[in-house]
């Protein structure tokens, strides 16, 4: 769904929990009158369920849109050996293969992408444009950070991922 | 300290050994020995005692939190249980103080110890710390130390800036440094293999710094080098290998020429271990 030029998921989890209280709420005013006497706020209140995580997902990924020419300008392409501690805080460009892709149905989406001289995690925390999926050839634009905020392995914190070779 | 120096910080002591030994098992023994203490006073009628239990599962949380710490590749589950032990067992509840929680969790314990030791390795050594020098690395440097030991403190100290600032992604000052090597005295003939070897990292910097691609043209070693590489030159015609791979063993020697003719950059190059352990890993 495009609102605007922003391309705006929601997550099947978020479905999910709507369309749970959704029944929920329609068997409870079936069969309760006081339910049915609150319904005047909890309808509202259903769909809040909806727009606020799309309103979040709107909201960052027009972020990430913003950023992007930022990074498109300012990342160096590098193999992903030369990704190291070092290098927190550097933007960069890399390029390889999907090897493993985690969490993409909560919009918080994480792969392994390799490349001739290794593998380095990719994490983003938001939706991306592209339904990316194991074996695709990808471009990753991002930050160079710690896995755990203040410590563990370098990763990258992607700023764009898309296919750059049908797979 | 004669001894200490001798010690390979490569590898544990079989003390250090031991000891993650009887700590791994003791996070069963305290969670579940403390569950079974419980019990005991349970059956005198003493219910107050099953806070036994909870301490039992607290002390093991905090062990398991020290083991998951000292591996090189934390594992954030196991760091964080000590806060789900305090969380559950400490801070007040409404829940009625009983024997299924510490069971369970004891259960939860013994299985992130489990996948603790086979999916995040051994506890970590001194090198793979990052905080004593060793390794293949230590290996290389110590088999060049003697070609390289004449270079200048001059030669010694841009090298360590080169390979910092190229650990650092600042492609750009890399490529303005200048490689003019110097190594008064005896010649060993390494020279020319270090001149070049600042000159396809100042290369690489430069293709880095402005995005471009590999060039038809760039400087590789010469076979005379190859007692002072890192990896072997390959005999195949990959292009795109032998390009890298020249950049990695320029690294390597630029690393090697700083530690052992600069002892004042050596806290830099140590903070650098870890990616010129990388380097040392190529294929």
């Amino acid at each position: 769904m495009k609102i605007g030029k922003v391309d705006v998921k929601v997550s099947i989890v978020a479905v999910a929990v709507f369309v749970f209280f959704t029944i929920f709420l329609l068997y409870a005013s079936l069969y309760s009158p006081e339910v049915r006497s609150q319904l005047i706020w909890m309808i509202p209140a259903l769909f809040m369920l909806l727009v606020i995580p799309m309103a979040l997902n709107y909201m960052s990924r027009s972020q990430y849109d913003n950023l992007e020419p930022i990074y498109e300008a300012e990342a160096k392409p590098v193999r992903i050996k030369m990704i190291n501690e070092s290098m927190v805080g550097k933007p960069v460009r890399i390029e390889g293969v999907v090897e493993r892709v985690y969490f993409q149905f909560l919009n918080r989406p994480q792969y392994l992408i390799a490349d001739r001289s290794g593998e380095i995690s990719v994490k983003m925390f938001t939706s991306t444009k592209e339904d990316i999926k194991v074996n695709d050839v990808v471009e990753v634009l991002g930050q160079v950070i710690r896995r755990y905020v203040v410590t563990g392995d370098p990763v990258i914190n992607c700023i764009s991922i898309r296919k750059i070779e049908k797979s | 300290m004669a001894e200490n120096s001798r010690k390979d910080p490569d590898q544990l002591t079989e003390t250090t050994t031991r000891l993650h030994g009887w700590l791994e098992l003791a996070v069963p023994f305290f969670s579940f020995g403390g569950i079974v203490v419980a019990f005991f006073f349970l059956g005198q009628g003493n219910i107050p005692a099953m806070r036994v239990a909870a301490s039992g599962c607290i002390i093991a949380s905090f062990i398991l939190a020290y083991l998951a710490w000292i591996r090189p590749k934390k594992d954030i589950v196991a760091l964080t249980t000590p806060l789900y032990a305090v969380i559950l067992f400490v801070l007040p509840s409404e829940l009625i103080p009983d024997l299924i929680l510490p069971i369970l969790y004891a259960v939860s314990l013994t299985i992130l110890l489990v996948r603790l030791k086979y999916r995040f390795g051994e506890p970590g050594t001194a090198v793979s710390l990052g905080k004593e020098f060793g390794g293949s690395l230590k290996t290389y440097i110590d088999r060049t130390g003697s070609f390289l030991n004449k270079a200048s403190p001059d030669t010694a100290h841009r090298a360590t800036l080169a390979f910092v600032q190229f650990a650092q992604g600042d492609y750009g000052k890399v490529a303005r440094l200048s490689g003019t090597v110097s190594m008064p005295g005896e010649d060993t003939g390494h020279e020319q293999g270090l001149t070049r070897a600042f000159t396809i990292v100042r290369e690489h910097a430069e293709l880095l710094d402005k995005s471009l691609p590999r060039p038809f043209t760039y400087t590789v070693f010469k076979p005379e080098d190859a007692d002072i590489l890192a990896n072997p030159m390959p005999s195949d015609p990959d292009q795109d290998h032998e390009f890298y791979l020249s950049l990695d063993n320029a690294l390597l020697l630029l690393y090697s020429v700083a530690w052992t003719a600069s002892q004042r950059d050596r806290p830099h190059l140590l903070a650098c271990q870890a990616f010129a352990q990388k380097l040392m890993n190529t294929k």
